[in-house]
C-alpha cells in the first residue's frame, strides 16, 4: 500500500502521509526497544534508527515491488517501506518461529524476495557487489527495475565499492547507491574516515550523478531518490546519493555512546524528521488530529508486534528446515 | 555409450557449450573469458558462440564479480565464475565462504543457489608455478560446511563432474588440475553424462591396503598401485572424485577389508583433507586400523621448479608409503603408523 508512488518526484499530501505512518511506525518501534534495554532486557542485534527514519523511509518510497533493495542493519524503515511487516521484523529480532528466517539469521538477515528483499551480507561490503549482481540481472531479463544498496560508513570504506563501482558505471547497471552518513561508525566520527566527511566523494571521479542531500527531509531525499531511480530505470546507469542525518541512538544495545556529546544529540533531535514531516503535513493541509490519528495507529501497530512476539515459539531447526524446502 | 578421446581442456569446454546453449540462464563471467580465460583453453569459442550475455568479461575484481555472481544466482542466473588462478580464491575468500555458502541458511531461503566457481590449480606439466599460483585449494575451503569442493582426477570426471556441479542446486568450487587439462581420455559424448557429487570411484580394487587419492594424485597413485602389484601388495585405490561431499562410507567399507589406509594429498601437511579422511576412517572402524600419509610438507612453495617439483607426493614417494604401512603390522607398530 506504501508502494508505486513513483509517477512523480515530488511529494504530494499522500506521498507524505505515506512517509509519515512508516516513519512513526519506525519511531515507535525503536522507542518501546529502547524502553526494553533500559529495563535491562538485552536486545542483541538491534540497532536504533532513531533520527534517520527520512532517509530510511523515503528513499524506498519510488520503490516498486520487483525492484530489489539491499539495507544496513540499523533501523527498520526500509524494510516497513518495502513491505515486510513489523510482526516479522519483531519475531525475527527475538529469534523467533514464524518471521523470514527462522532464527537462522536474526534481525540481520530480514528477507523477503517476493517484496524484492533478498537478504543481507554477512562482513558488511560485500552488499555493493550483489547490488550490481542484481541490477546486472535485470538488465540482462530486459526489466526495468532497479537495485537500491543503503551503505553507512563501515562498508562504504571498504574496497569492493571500487570494484563494483567500475563494473555498474561500465556495464551501466540500473543501481542506486545511498549513503546513509549519519556522523558515526560505531564509537568513529565519519570525519576521521572520510577525506572530508565526504561517504560521496569517491564516487565522483565517473561523472556519475552523485548528490548530496538533507537526509532527515523527507521530500528531499523522495525527490532525489526518485530522480536517481528513474534515471537508472531508462537505462542510463548508476547514480548515488548521500543522505546527512545523524544516530542519536548508541550503536548497539550495549554500547553506552558516552563519546557521543549532548549537546550534538540535541542540536539533531531539533532536526527529527518526523517534526519536520508533521508540519509540513500541516501545511499541506493536513489536521492535527489526523497526525495524532496515524501516531495512534503506530502506538497499536507496536502493541500488535509484541503481542505476536509474546505467544511465538522460539524457532526450531525444524522450522527452519520446512521453508527451506517447501517455500 | 559412444565416447571421444579429449583432453582435460576439450572436456571442460564441450561441457560447458552443452549447458550455456541448453540454459539461456547460465553465464560465464570472469576475467579474459572473451578469449578463452586464463587457460586460453578451457573457454575457447564460447564467446564467439554464446555472446557478451553468456560470457561476461570482468574487470580484475574478484570482489566484485564473486558479490555480483551472488546477486546473479539470487535473480534465476546460473553464473560460472572463473577465478584466474584457484590460489585467489583466497582474495575473494569472504564472498565465498561469509556470503555463498552460508545466504541460503542465513535467509532461511528455499530453493538453488547455483553458483559454480572453477579455478586452475597445482602444478603445470612443464614445471612448478610458485606458491601463489600452485597451491592445492581444497583445504583451504573443506572447513566450510556451505561448500561443495569437486576435484576431477580425468578428463571423463572432468566432464561428468562439471555437469553435475552446473545442474547442482548449490554452491560449487570446481579445481581444475593444469596436469589433468593436459592428459587425454575416453569422455562420454552423451549430453546428459554426469557422475554424482559424493561419490567415490573405487579405480583399483585390492585387499591389503586402502589408498585415497583425487586429483593429480590419482594419476600418481594409480603408477604406485602397478608397481605394487608386481611385488604382490595389492591395493584398493580410491578416488572420492569430491571433497565435500566426501564418500566416507566408500572409504570405511574398503578400510573394513584391508584395515589400513593410507591418503595422499597434494596439499600441505597441517589441517588438510587427508587427516579428517584418517580421522573418519578411524572413529567409524569397528577394529584397530593402520593409517598413514603423504602430502606435501608444510612449506611455502618456492618458485623455482628444481626446488618446488620434488616436494609433492609421486608414485615413488606413495609406494613406499604402502610398504612402510604393510610393514607395520610385523613390527608391532602402534595403531597410527608413520
Amino acid at each position: 500500500m506504501f508502494l508505486g508512488k513513483n509517477s512523480t518526484e515530488q511529494m504530494g499530501l499522500e506521498e507524505l502521509t505515506s512517509a509519515y505512518r512508516l516513519m512513526a511506525l519506525s519511531r515507535r518501534f525503536d522507542e518501546r526497544m529502547g524502553e526494553l534495554n533500559r529495563r535491562g532486557v538485552p536486545v542483541p542485534h538491534y540497532h536504533s534508527g532513531i533520527g534517520q527514519e527520512a532517509l530510511m523511509v523515503a528513499a524506498v518510497m519510488p520503490l516498486r515491488r520487483t525492484d530489489q533493495m539491499i539495507y544496513t542493519h540499523r533501523g527498520y524503515g526500509h524494510l516497513l517501506a518495502k513491505g515486510i511487516s513489523l510482526r516479522e521484523i519483531v519475531l525475527d529480532l527475538f529469534m523467533k518461529a514464524g518471521g523470514t528466517n527462522q532464527g537462522m539469521g536474526g534481525v540481520m538477515h530480514v528477507n523477503r524476495p517476493d517484496l524484492g528483499v533478498p537478504g543481507r551480507e554477512g562482513a558488511f561490503g560485500s552488499r555493493f557487489a550483489i547490488a550490481a549482481g542484481l541490477a546486472l540481472a535485470a538488465k540482462l531479463d530486459g526489466r526495468d527495475d532497479v537495485a537500491v544498496c543503503f551503505y553507512g560508513e563501515a562498508a562504504g570504506a571498504r574496497g569492493i565499492l571500487y570494484e563494483a563501482l567500475n563494473m555498474a558505471v561500465l556495464w551501466k547497471l540500473p543501481v542506486v547507491y545511498i549513503a546513509e552518513h549519519n556522523g558515526w561508525s560505531v564509537s568513529s566520527r565519519t570525519e576521521w574516515l572520510y577525506p572530508e566527511g565526504s561517504m560521496s566523494r569517491v564516487w565522483r571521479g565517473f561523472e556519475i550523478p552523485v548528490e548530496v542531500v538533507d537526509g532527515n527531509d523527507s521530500e528531499t531525499v523522495f525527490t532525489a531518490v526518485s530522480r536517481a531511480v528513474s534515471h537508472a530505470r531508462a537505462g542510463n546507469g548508476p547514480s548515488v546519493v548521500e543522505g546527512l542525518t545523524y544516530r542519536i541512538e548508541p550503536h548497539i544495545w550495549k554500547d553506552k555512546a558516552a563519546y557521543q556529546p549532548s549537546e550534538e544529540i540535541e542540536l539533531w533531535r531539533a532536526r527529527d524528521p518526523l517534526l519536520r514531516a508533521a508540519k509540513r503535513l500541516i501545511e499541506f493541509g493536513a489536521g492535527k488530529d489526523e497526525i495524532q490519528s496515524i501516531e495512534n495507529w503506530a502506538d497499536a501497530e507496536v502493541e500488535r508486534a509484541f503481542a505476536a512476539l509474546e505467544t511465538a515459539p522460539d524457532a526450531t531447526w525444524d522450522d527452519a528446515r520446512r521453508q527451506m524446502e517447501t517455500q | 555409450m559412444s565416447t571421444t578421446k579429449l583432453t582435460g581442456h576439450a572436456a571442460l569446454n564441450r561441457v560447458l557449450a552443452s549447458e550455456l546453449a541448453a540454459d539461456r540462464r547460465a553465464l560465464i563471467m570472469g576475467e579474459t573469458v572473451r578469449l578463452g580465460g586464463s587457460t586460453r583453453t578451457v573457454l575457447r569459442g564460447l564467446y564467439d558462440r554464446f555472446g557478451p550475455r553468456q560470457v561476461i568479461e570482468t574487470p580484475v575484481s574478484e570482489n566484485g564479480i564473486f558479490g555480483a555472481a551472488l546477486g546473479l544466482a539470487l535473480s534465476g542466473y546460473r553464473p560460472i565464475v572463473e577465478i584466474y588462478t584457484a590460489d585467489f580464491l583466497l582474495v575473494v575468500a569472504n564472498e565465498i565462504m561469509g556470503d555463498i555458502a552460508k545466504w541460503r541458511q542465513q535467509q532461511a531461503l528455499p530453493g538453488p543457489l547455483p553458483i559454480v566457481i572453477r579455478g586452475c590449480t597445482g602444478p603445470g606439466m612443464e614445471g612448478a608455478l610458485g606458491s601463489e599460483h600452485s597451491q592445492a585449494m581444497e583445504g583451504f575451503f573443506h572447513h566450510e560446511p556451505g561448500l561443495v569442493i569437486v576435484t576431477p582426477g580425468t578428463p571423463r570426471d572432468m566432464a561428468g563432474l562439471l555437469r553435475a556441479s552446473l545442474r547442482s542446486p548449490d554452491p560449487v568450487i570446481f579445481l581444475e588440475h593444469r596436469r589433468i587439462y593436459e592428459m587425454t581420455g575416453e569422455v562420454p559424448d552423451d549430453e546428459g553424462f554426469m557422475i554424482e557429487l559424493g561419490s567415490a570411484e573405487i579405480v583399483h580394487p585390492g585387499n591389503d591396503v586402502t589408498l585415497v587419492a583425487w586429483s593429480w594424485m590419482r594419476s600418481e597413485a594409480e603408477n604406485a598401485v602397478r608397481v605394487l602389484d608386481q611385488e604382490g601388495i595389492s591395493v584398493e585405490l580410491i578416488d572420492p572424485r569430491t571433497i565435500r561431499p566426501m564418500d566416507h562410507a566408500a572409504i570405511a567399507r574398503s578400510v573394513a577389508r584391508t584395515g589400513r589406509l593410507l591418503v595422499v594429498e597434494e596439499g600441505t601437511r597441517t589441517g588438510g583433507v587427508a587427516p579428517e579422511v584418517l580421522v573418519r576412517a578411524v572413529e567409524s572402524a569397528a577394529k584397530p586400523i593402520r593409517i598413514a600419509r603423504v602430502t606435501t610438507p608444510d612449506v611455502i612453495l618456492p618458485y623455482s621448479p628444481t626446488l618446488e617439483l620434488p616436494l609433492y607426493p609421486n608414485a615413488k614417494t606413495i609406494a613406499e608409503a604402502v610398504r612402510r604401512l604393510v610393514a607395520s603390522d610385523r613390527s608391532a607398530a602402534p595403531v597410527a603408523a608413520a
